[in-house]
């Protein structure tokens, strides 16, 4: 009974933290990989068609019933206005299906029976078997389009899967930058971090509180005031390129803004305080009686440093990086402000997608490749995590 | 537990209602925000005769989205684009006008949609620093002539707009752009234009970019918003506006769906778009009229020689039902070309 009491009284104490995962982490997740995969647009507006195409064959054209069934749901949608989203996840998968729709929708109630020559004659397209082979394919419950589209593939008529065309090939390429700049920023932070964090952790109060401070007070500024400040200090009329001409370093103002360069450095400065902070913290904690044990065998200040010192603050780099890798990942104010246009990362995109194009399945199929990179980033840093006590163990 | 479940109800139910609009909301109208909403407020919303609350968005329409399907519909009446609009109408995000309340006949033809009446127009065209270069591109085919107009060209990053005048400057007569575009051989016409031209475009994201990147002289000849270059102009920037470069469209007012004050929306509508509060409005800001009567007024045009209506007889107004049919496609390979 105490048993199952104390069983009871563990699972309260850990429900809320359980909760949270569940309502912080488990339930976004869940719910962006099921608006990628989802493909609910036929069957809600034409349930009908679907159910009469659910029996055809594929090959040549269906039979009547199909094209009455959709002269009929197509007028009826338009009326009852739930065509939107019909016509924009079939034209993003075929561009023309928006307007074959729409033009069908609005010659409907004009349309009359036998509907398959009506239809045909209206659009030569419905004469066609891929108009139908599409909706067929659309008819969900699922799909695997958006996930496909998002790392550069597409199906053939025939259901095949195949790159896009090159013209079309963007998706890989930016996964690809990300990746390469969130590792870049990642590693620069550690490198300019790990100094400052060591520096920190040896100051004794109350000089301690005032470092930990400094490097505090940018963190708690905005993302994008520090991004603007960035802006203008690397503008071609601003103090960097006016300093650099007074010393007589450069002829005519550099350009950086735009660049690169100008994503990576801005980045970096916004991300540091995150790198310092854990450091910090696991290097204070770190108890100095190994220090003065590594001296008393022998062991020199590299020695000490690279023995002792630093497989002892290798969690606090781990922790710190993997936090500036997660953030760097899904950064979109810095590149978007001081960025040019190949320097754009996959959270511009999704914005676009979610703003412009009102494409929730490819802004969902998106962030689950954001999310899988991140994780397998994660992993990385487990297994290395992980890796520690063997290093410890030779001490 | 049982107390803690009550207790974590009670909390959630409390979070729920604090959630909730307040009973009998103000009439609540958005639109893009700055000094415009400023002298909008005083001239149209102020002279409604019942309480207005205005609020600004940066056109994103995902929001008003989100509420319509939440039911939870806090915003009255909105200015939007015309593809969000037209989207958003056959989706049913917004309602449709009531031609009794508002009067359709009031508008410039293009002015008017099932769920939308015209707010303002707005446009981009070509500007350039007259210190820097006393002379510039006449059109289109000029202004990809780098050899008689040298220096870098500013264009808006995006399909949009810019595979329009990449056709154009390669010859395609205004009429035929949108005909042209469609093909697949159009498109590969448009891009080849811009590779042409590709080492000295830059492109611009925010609307003050363009005025930005020539008086930086960045760049030597630019493709912007006409309001911002036109105010420029009047706070005494010393720029050549090309109108021959026009490219146009309208902001539409519509009433989010579901709203509870949908009828009082219609009347604000009608409101805000007749001549007499637009006239006050055109004193204090050179807007660009739809309604017909304030956009041919004889005193607003004399008064305002930089108002888009005085020369959007030649522009290209913009195709918003092509774009919402190929803007997909094209503005991934828009994306994958600048990428490349």
């Amino acid at each position: 009974m105490g048993g199952a009491r104390g069983g009871w009284l563990a699972a309260a104490l850990v429900a809320p933290l359980l909760l949270l995962i569940l309502g912080a982490f488990l339930l976004p997740v869940g719910v962006t990989l099921a608006t990628a995969l989802r493909d609910p647009e036929v069957a809600t507006t034409l349930p009908s068609t679907r159910i009469v195409l659910l029996g055809w064959d594929g090959r040549e054209t269906p039979g009547e019933a199909a094209f009455a069934a959709i002269a009929q749901e197509l007028g009826t949608a338009l009326e009852e206005r739930r065509m939107g989203d019909l016509a924009s996840r079939l034209n993003f998968e075929r561009t023309g299906m928006r307007s074959l729709l729409l033009r069908t929708a609005r010659a409907a109630p004009r349309l009359e029976a036998p509907f398959k020559p009506a239809l045909i004659a209206l659009d030569p397209r419905w004469g066609e078997p891929e108009t139908w082979q599409l909706l067929a394919r659309a008819s969900g419950p699922m799909t695997s389009l958006y996930l496909l589209r998002a790392i550069d593939l597409t199906r053939t008529p025939g259901g095949a899967i195949r790159a896009v065309e090159p013209e079309q090939a963007v998706f890989r390429t930016l996964f690809l930058r990300t990746l390469w700049v969130s590792v870049i920023v990642t590693l620069a932070c550690l490198v300019l971090g790990y100094p400052v964090a060591a520096c920190i952790a040896r100051l004794s109060p109350p000089w301690s509180s005032i470092a930990l401070a400094m490097v505090l007070i940018p963190f708690w500024s905005s993302v994008m005031v520090r991004s603007t400040a960035w802006f203008a200090l690397l503008s071609r009329e601003g103090p960097i390129n006016q300093a650099l001409l007074a010393l007589g370093l450069v002829d005519a103002p550099l350009q950086l803004v735009g660049t690169r360069l100008a994503v990576l450095v801005a980045t970096i400065h916004v991300l540091l305080p995150v790198a310092i902070l854990p450091m910090v913290s696991v290097m204070t904690r770190l108890d100095r009686a190994y220090l003065r044990a590594a001296a008393s065998l022998g062991a020199g200040g590299w020695m000490t440093f690279r023995r002792v010192w630093l497989p002892l603050t290798m969690p606090g780099v781990l922790a710190g990086g993997a936090m500036v890798f997660l953030l760097a990942v899904g950064f979109y104010i810095t590149p978007a402000l001081v960025g040019g246009e190949r320097d754009q990362l996959v959270a511009w995109f999704i914005a676009q997608f979610l703003n412009r194009d009102v494409n929730w399945g490819m802004a969902a199929a998106l962030s689950v490749y954001l999310l899988a990179m991140t994780g397998g980033v994660l992993a990385l840093a487990r297994v290395l995590t992980g890796g520690l006590p063997k290093l410890g163990a030779r001490l | 537990m049982k107390r803690w479940m009550a207790g974590l109800a009670g909390l959630a139910l409390g979070a729920v209602a604090a959630a909730m609009p307040a009973a009998a909301r103000d009439l609540t109208i958005v639109a893009g925000g700055g000094a415009l909403q400023d002298h909008m407020r005083r001239t149209l919303f102020a002279t409604f005769g019942q309480p207005v609350v205005d609020s600004a968005y940066d056109y994103s329409v995902g929001p008003i989205r989100a509420m319509v399907q939440a039911r939870n519909v806090t915003w009255d009446v909105v200015m939007v684009e015309a593809p969000d609009l037209i989207r958003g109408c056959e989706d049913g995000i917004f309602e449709r006008i009531d031609w009794t309340v508002v009067n359709r006949a009031k508008f410039m033809p293009g002015g008017t949609n099932t769920c939308g009446a015209g707010a303002i127009g707005w446009g981009v065209s070509v500007f350039w620093d007259t210190a820097r270069n006393p002379t510039g591109p006449a059109n289109f085919q000029e202004f990809w002539d780098t050899q008689r107009f040298p220096g870098r060209r500013t264009l808006r990053r995006g399909a949009r707009m810019t595979l329009e005048v990449a056709l154009m400057a390669d010859g395609v007569p205004a009429a035929e752009v949108y005909r042209v575009l469609a093909t697949p051989a159009g498109q590969a016409r448009a891009f080849a234009a811009l590779d042409r031209i590709r080492p000295s475009l830059h492109f611009w994201t925010g609307g003050q970019q363009p005025i930005e990147l020539v008086n930086a002289g960045e760049v030597a000849y630019a493709l912007g918003f006409v309001g911002r270059t036109a105010n420029a102009i009047r706070g005494g920037a010393r720029y050549e506006l090309n109108w021959n470069t026009l490219l146009f469209a309208f902001d539409y007012w519509a009433v989010v769906r579901g709203s509870e004050n949908a009828a009082a929306g219609m009347r604000l509508i009608e409101h805000i778009t007749n001549p007499a509060p637009l006239l006050a409005l055109t004193q204090l800001w050179p807007i660009n009229p739809v309604t017909a009567a304030v956009a041919n007024d004889a005193d607003v045009r004399a008064r305002n020689p930089l108002m888009m209506t005085n020369h959007q007889a030649g522009g290209l107004q913009i195709d918003t039902e092509f774009w919402l049919e190929y803007g997909p496609d094209l503005e991934q390979r828009f994306a994958a070309w600048l990428n490349r």
